[in-house]
């Protein structure tokens, strides 16, 4: 069934891809954070808090706006920036050399990350591999762009 | 031998007459039995997660009541243990909790041994199959590899021959620096690995970092080690990790940059949280803190400009060594260098050291400020 993105069922479909790969999540270890996605559009954005714990999305909720003393870090872009980045996912079966988080958010060209503590910017890249791997689960979703 | 047991088992005919006598006759002693400890029943919080050390932070086996400074224990017995009389000193270097502690430690130790990875099979190594490189990117790649080798050795020796020297009543915090030995071995064996994949051999090694990381290793104290290579070091090398994934030219050497990177984080995470446990704890021992930053701020700005690094990242940089690359690649290495110190200044100013950012009170500060100057007349920006 397909999914739209931006929106809650997205992040549910991929926190039940993750509960399906457990084992292999398992493997990478514990991650424990909280972190937004802020997907923006025509002056407008959705924004999602993602509540991540031992090996597991605990839970996923859109927030009005971002509060960032109550996440680690978020990641902010351009629905466009999120679109090229899980049709690439997609097309690929993982993100490739030019849409991975990090390459795309290094120097804030295409996505931005903010912080208000420097020790909670440092779990995004504590947790990176999770992180890159729970939104690489996107190539086993079906996903509609409003 | 330096340690002479104090005493000739071998030659004691009581001791061995004792121990004859016991597998004789069966007759046991079980005066150990009678140890006078607390009796717990620990359970893990979260069962998903197991029994974990911060479970175990009760009564007098928990680390919240290790007091500043440990004077009852100088051996190898386990916090909480009775200590029998004949326990050997085992002299330890490091028997104040403010040298060491930081807040989370035993966090830091139980996400290290679940994050672990192996660098013989979790690296994709078959898709090198075939990939090819121009001399260029290929030698400068098998540089950098070949100086974070370099780096990754001395970041594995460094808190290594700590361990012995840091009171067992600390034993969250040794094993953290125990996890943080085996991380670094991992980190020189995959980058030695992918600079011997790239075809094009080892490349040079670097003096210029040979002598700052000779600075952490000799640090004097555990502290002034930690300040400089879990907050300053590893500062910089976390930053160089993410900007070598976002200049890596295979998905291979990404996944290498976002595993080893993790790693880091961590590191840096329990540098920052000592850091500003001390700054807390102890405000007295902040102009102390100011004379380590000087040194490793020193020696941290002298390797990062390395010609053989520096060089190696334009060429990675800009994708090759025609003039119009080498701009890209000056343009976006003065932007890593830059980003480099921000964010060092950054961490220092979270942790309660927001002085720092004052180009009177370190000479780094004026050089970020100097070259942040100097970029944007050349139109770079970060």
């Amino acid at each position: 069934m397909a999914v739209s993105f931006p929106s809650t069922d997205y992040f549910e479909a991929l926190k039940g891809q993750m509960a399906m790969a457990q084992e292999h999540f398992s493997r990478l270890g514990f991650i424990d954070t909280t972190f937004a996605v802020s997907v923006a559009n025509n002056g407008k954005s959705h924004n999602y808090v993602l509540e991540f714990e031992v090996f597991e999305l605990k839970a996923v909720h859109e927030v009005p706006s971002i509060d960032l003393k109550k996440v680690d870090f978020s990641i902010e872009g351009d629905e466009r920036v999120w679109r090229e980045m899980i049709e690439n996912i997609k097309r690929n079966g993982e993100a490739d050399t030019a849409h991975d988080i990090n390459t795309l958010a290094h120097f804030g060209e295409q996505l931005k990350i903010h912080y208000d503590d420097p020790d909670g910017h440092d779990k995004l890249y504590r947790f990176m591999e999770s992180i890159q791997e729970f939104f690489d689960l996107s190539s086993k979703l079906e996903v509609n762009f409003n | 031998m330096a340690y002479l047991a104090t005493h000739d088992y071998l030659e004691d005919k009581s001791f061995v007459d004792k121990w004859l006598y016991t597998m004789r006759t069966g007759e046991m002693d079980l005066s150990w039995m009678n140890a006078k400890t607390e009796k717990i029943t620990p359970r893990p919080q979260n069962a998903r997660r197991g029994l974990t050390y911060r479970d175990l932070d009760v009564g007098s086996y928990g680390f919240t009541g290790v007091p500043e400074k440990v004077r009852d224990n100088r051996s190898y017995a386990p916090r909480g243990a009775e200590i029998p009389e004949g326990v050997p000193d085992a002299q330890p270097w490091v028997s104040r909790k403010s040298e060491l502690w930081a807040f989370n430690t035993e966090s830091y130790y139980e996400e290290a041994v679940s994050r672990q990875w192996n660098a013989t099979t979790d690296i994709p190594w078959d898709r090198l199959e075939g990939v090819e490189m121009p001399e260029a990117t290929g030698k400068a790649l098998s540089q950098l590899m070949t100086f974070l080798t370099e780096v990754e050795m001395i970041a594995t020796d460094t808190p290594a021959m700590w361990l012995p020297r840091l009171n067992p009543d600390f034993i969250e915090v040794k094993s953290f620096i125990a996890s943080q030995a085996m991380d670094e071995a991992r980190h020189a064996e995959v980058f030695r690995k992918r600079a011997l994949t790239t075809g094009y051999g080892l490349m040079a090694a670097s003096p210029m970092n040979e002598m700052a990381l000779k600075h952490l290793r000799d640090a004097d104290s555990f502290s002034e080690m930690s300040v400089a290579l879990h907050l300053v070091a590893e500062g910089n090398v976390l930053t160089m990790f993410r900007f070598s994934e976002y200049l890596s030219p295979t998905d291979v050497d990404k996944k290498i940059f976002r595993l080893v990177m993790q790693d880091e984080a961590r590191h840096v995470g329990y540098g920052m949280q000592h850091f500003k446990y001390v700054l807390d704890h102890f405000p007295e021992k902040r102009e102390v803190l100011h004379a380590h930053l000087d040194e490793a701020e020193n020696i941290s700005f002298a390797g990062a400009a390395a010609t053989e690094v520096t060089e190696s990242f334009i060429i990675l940089a800009g994708g090759g060594m025609k003039k119009e690359q080498l701009a890209e690649g000056i343009k976006v290495t003065t932007q890593f260098n830059l980003k480099q110190m921000y964010e060092h200044f950054e961490r220092l100013e979270k942790c309660g050291m927001p002085e720092r950012k004052d180009p009177n009170r370190s000479k780094l500060y004026n050089m970020f400020l100097m070259g942040k100057a100097a970029a944007e007349a050349q139109g770079i920006t970060f």
